[in-house]
């Protein structure tokens, strides 16, 4: 045939293509068979040439590029994922159902998937058995077969009294009816509650008779459970007193068959060893065809397990949780399948990936010291050190007798954030930890103490972990003083929303609002209940959504947090270089406002007429140039929502370090809350006239 | 839990060895800094390694300026020197553990072998102030399996301590495997699996000079 450099002549006595072909037969020929699903026959007809010179051009098109061959992504990661299995665990084969997609559950799916195993492992004649769970029904309710005969379904292990539609014998007899065969149960209790007990049931003839169908499997269908308290395991009851044996099982990352194996797929003995009736693990190594059916991240240890035990000769399993076992055996997936997609590493442009910053600092370690007599100097009209320390600073103007107490705090490298917002108006003090890392709590009692006027004090912070711990110890503290003091953990970040409730969101830029709520409220001399209940109102109407562009570096490490390539953004970051919670491709400005838009506006349930205060903040390296666009197209979608924008606050407020990225947070407001935002404040960070700055 | 007679030499859990401890940690975690702040970058905030290291050099300088004879004096310096200089998230851990271990050591005279006490009481404190539980992928995991390994250990100081050593070392590797249900890490979910859980790692590497303050001991 034709050879690389020369194209077929279309012969002077077939058609001449359509124009938008070029005048191009290969490209026409394709377009007929690949578009229009043409026969080559038919198309031979339309382009009045031979069926050979059509399967010609067909085969030239696929070689040139024209045509280019591909399964769809979802199915190719299938394929090549499962293949990667097969290698590593030597497994007779390995079939992997996408994650997500299509209406059914990921049970539904792996049983549906296992239920086309079985033609292919179930013969006439087999013996077979079947454990219990969620995806074991699926499968047994899934499966049909009508053309095996004499075969024999056993029930894996023993009953539970639990009421659960997924029981060891629904498993069993389901599957037993749905293909035909012989059902027979274990008619004993999975476990005893001794081991003369059980000694004295497996002696009875009836058991006895039944188990020894165990003894001649041709064929296993099994799951795992993990040991999260959401597992199979410890909604059905199955094992009523596993929790109170936990240290005996503590080396136990899941269960097969009712029983605990460990990371290696060792089984792991206890008290519970002894006292089983069923299908042993020891047996189960020895079936021939030793079917897992499982899948979900969550049940990536005791899969992994199984896998490492031998346990298993056939896996039924999701793409997501292969690619994390995977990722844990720092396995790539074969890439055999690879030559039909464009290289990755080919497109990718020749940027440098910086993996050192520059940065303006001293001794790394003595950065925040530095930075905050820096502040000091810089702000001495609105701060003071605490007892000498420069990491509890104070407002400026001592608090005024009787009002109560405001204390911030939090890691440095969000600065302004927090100390931006101490003084007249907003926060009393404010105790300051190491770069993103809480401070301890002596630091935060000395701010107490500073803040305290006899009235109480109120402690302001974002809800991490760590602050929480700190922040609690110093409350104690304080109490042991005689300080009354509460806590209000500001949770404005709905990038977590949707696997968690409110309470457990993080704290984000919002929480610049909560300050100047409760600090304008302390300052009418607002008792300490009611400067708590505005603080939970302020905080409960915030809704922030952060963008990382790039990451930000510590100054210890001068390295990126994360990595983010040349075409994506993060959606959800928070503010201290973690990694966000979704990764896209980049977009132009707007494109990424609607979808943050759309998220705050979904979140807040935003309203025709409703007002709100705006906050488009840096996270450190995005320039105001860019939060004014950003801002542009807030404005355009909260008009086109009707809202009414009552303040906007622009720039720099709480940022993470050097990021490059923003975060915008919306904030209903009603009269109330309105009149707290507008009164006048005096931070260094943030003033609104009405009080004088001088000292 | 051992009692004195079983041990095999007649070595003491006194002070001078928990001040041998603390500065192995110390030097090691130092050298530890930027790998732990790394881990931490990738699941969680970064400041790991500063926080460990840094926390570490505190009770070292606390130790230093104060001569103490118990060994429960010690834990309790080193609690407060921790947290005064932390905070963080691992400041409450840490000085909570060291507390309640040095709780275990007031007024008694120990053995060597008897080093499951303090694995113990900071397993144990460890785990009243962070609420976690085996299993979440966190610190807690490596001191958890670290204290029940020393508690199964028989008499001998050098094979304890290796068995203790390798237990810590394969439990932090272990928290590849699963998903973060505690800290700033939870929020990643299954972005988690795959990464080594920092607190692990820091985790194993006090434990590892615990191990090798004692083998030096019965050297």
């Amino acid at each position: 045939m034709s050879g690389p450099g020369r194209r077929p002549m279309r012969d002077a006595s077939q058609a001449r293509p359509p124009i938008h072909f070029g005048d191009d037969p290969l490209l026409w020929a394709s377009w007929l068979y690949y578009q229009e699903g043409m026969t080559q026959g038919a198309i031979a007809d339309v382009m009045k040439a031979s069926r050979p010179t059509v399967n010609a051009y067909l085969a030239d098109a696929r070689a040139r590029g024209i045509v280019n061959i591909a399964l769809s992504t979802d199915h190719m990661r299938s394929v090549s994922l499962a293949r990667a299995f097969e290698e590593h665990f030597g497994l007779d084969s390995c079939l992997v159902v996408p994650t997500t997609g299509g209406a059914r559950t990921l049970i539904e799916r792996l049983g549906n998937a296992g239920a086309g195993l079985v033609p292919r492992l179930v013969h006439s004649g087999d013996t077979v058995a079947i454990s219990w769970g969620r995806t074991m029904l699926a499968l047994a309710l899934a499966t049909r077969m009508d053309d095996v005969s004499d075969v024999t379904v056993v029930q894996a292990t023993g009953g539970t009294i639990a009421r659960i539609d997924y029981a060891p014998e629904a498993c069993a007899s389901r599957l037993a009816d749905n293909i035909g065969a012989r059902f027979v149960p274990l008619s004993a209790p999975a476990i005893l509650s001794s081991r003369a007990a059980r000694d004295l049931m497996m002696g009875e003839a009836v058991i006895a008779q039944q188990l020894a169908h165990l003894d001649k499997l041709n064929c296993v269908f099994f799951g795992a459970s993990s040991l999260r308290p959401s597992s199979t395991i410890h909604a059905s009851g199955f094992f009523e007193s596993v929790f109170q044996q936990h240290d005996f099982y503590d080396q136990a990352v899941g269960s097969l068959v009712g029983q605990f194996i460990d990371a290696q797929g060792n089984p792991v003995s206890g008290p519970l060893s002894d006292r089983f009736i069923g299908l042993s693990l020891d047996a189960l190594r020895r079936i021939p065809t030793r079917v897992l059916i499982a899948g979900g991240v969550d049940k990536m240890q005791p899969i992994l397990a199984a896998l490492r035990g031998g346990f298993v000769s056939t896996l039924v399993i999701d793409s997501d949780t292969a690619e994390a076992i995977l990722r844990v055996l720092d396995l790539r997936p074969v890439h055999e399948l690879s030559s039909m997609k464009p290289d990755p590493n080919a497109v990718r442009p020749s940027t440098l990936i910086r993996d050192s910053i520059k940065k303006f600092i001293n001794e790394p370690r003595n950065s925040v010291i530095e930075a905050m007599e820096g502040a000091l100097a810089a702000f001495p009209d609105h701060l003071q050190a605490i007892d000498g320390a420069t990491r509890a600073l104070g407002a400026r103007r001592s608090p005024v007798a009787g009002k109560v107490g405001i204390v911030i705090g939090g890691g440095a490298g969000h600065e302004p954030g927090f100390l931006g917002y101490v003084g007249a108006g907003l926060a009393d003090a404010v105790a300051i930890g190491n770069v993103f890392a809480s401070p301890p709590p002596d630091r935060v009692l000395s701010c107490t103490r500073f803040a305290d006027q006899g009235n109480g004090v109120l402690y302001l912070y974002g809800n991490y972990t760590g602050d929480v711990m700190n922040f609690d110890m110093a409350a104690e503290l304080a109490e042991a003083e005689g300080i009354r003091t509460r806590t209000v953990r500001t949770t404005d970040d709905i990038a977590s929303s949707a696997f968690e409730d409110r309470d457990a969101r993080r704290g984000t830029a919002g929480g610049i609002f909560t300050i100047k709520v409760a600090g304008a409220a302390s300052a009418q001399m607002a008792p300490l209940d009611e400067c708590e209940r505005l603080a939970r109102k302020a905080n409960a109407a915030c809704h922030t959504l952060g963008v990382a562009l790039e990451p930000c570096a510590l100054p210890e490490t001068r390295r990126p947090s994360f990595v983010l390539d040349a075409q994506s953004v993060e959606f959800g970051v928070g503010i201290h270089g973690e990694p966000g919670v979704l990764r896209q491709d980049m977009a132009p400005a707007d494109r990424i406002v609607d979808q943050v838009c759309d998220q705050l506006f979904a979140a807040m349930d935003l309203r025709e007429g409703q007002r709100v205060a705006v906050l488009v903040n840096s996270l450190g390296g995005t320039p105001m140039l860019e939060l004014l666009i950003l801002n542009r197209r807030v404005r355009q979608r909260l008009a086109a929502r009707g809202a009414d924008v009552h303040l906007t606050l622009l720039g720099h407020y709480c940022t993470a370090l050097d990021m490059v990225g923003a975060s915008v947070t919306l904030m209903a407001v009603d009269e109330e809350l309105a009149a707290l935002l507008d009164a006048p404040c005096d931070g260094f960070a943030w003033q609104r006239a009405g009080l004088g700055t001088g000292s | 839990m051992l009692s004195v007679l079983h041990c095999k030499t007649m070595q003491q859990l006194d002070a001078p060895f928990l001040i041998d401890f603390f500065h192995l940690a110390g030097l090691r975690l130092d050298e530890a800094r930027e790998m732990l702040c790394v881990l931490d970058g990738a699941i969680g905030d970064g400041d790991h390694g500063s926080s460990m290291a840094g926390g570490f050099a505190a009770i070292n300088d606390a130790l230093r300026l104060s001569a103490q004879a118990d060994p429960a004096s010690v834990m309790r310096i080193a609690a407060q020197a921790f947290l005064a200089e932390v905070g963080a998230t691992v400041g409450p851990l840490y000085a909570t553990g060291l507390l309640e271990a040095g709780k275990r050591l007031q007024g008694k005279r120990l053995q060597l072998c008897e080093l499951d006490l303090v694995l113990s009481g900071i397993a144990d404190g460890i785990r009243r102030r962070g609420q976690a539980d085996p299993g979440d992928k966190t610190m807690l995991d490596v001191w958890h399996s670290a204290a029940l390994s020393a508690q199964r250990a028989g008499p001998d100081i050098a094979e304890l301590a290796q068995a203790v050593d390798a237990t810590a070392r394969q439990a932090a590797d272990s928290t590849r495997g699963m998903m973060a249900a505690r800290g700033r890490a939870a929020r990643l979910q299954e972005r988690t699996i795959g990464h080594l859980d920092p607190g692990a790692a820091s985790a194993a590497i006090v434990i590892g000079a615990l191990c090798d303050a004692a083998k030096a001991r019965v050297a």
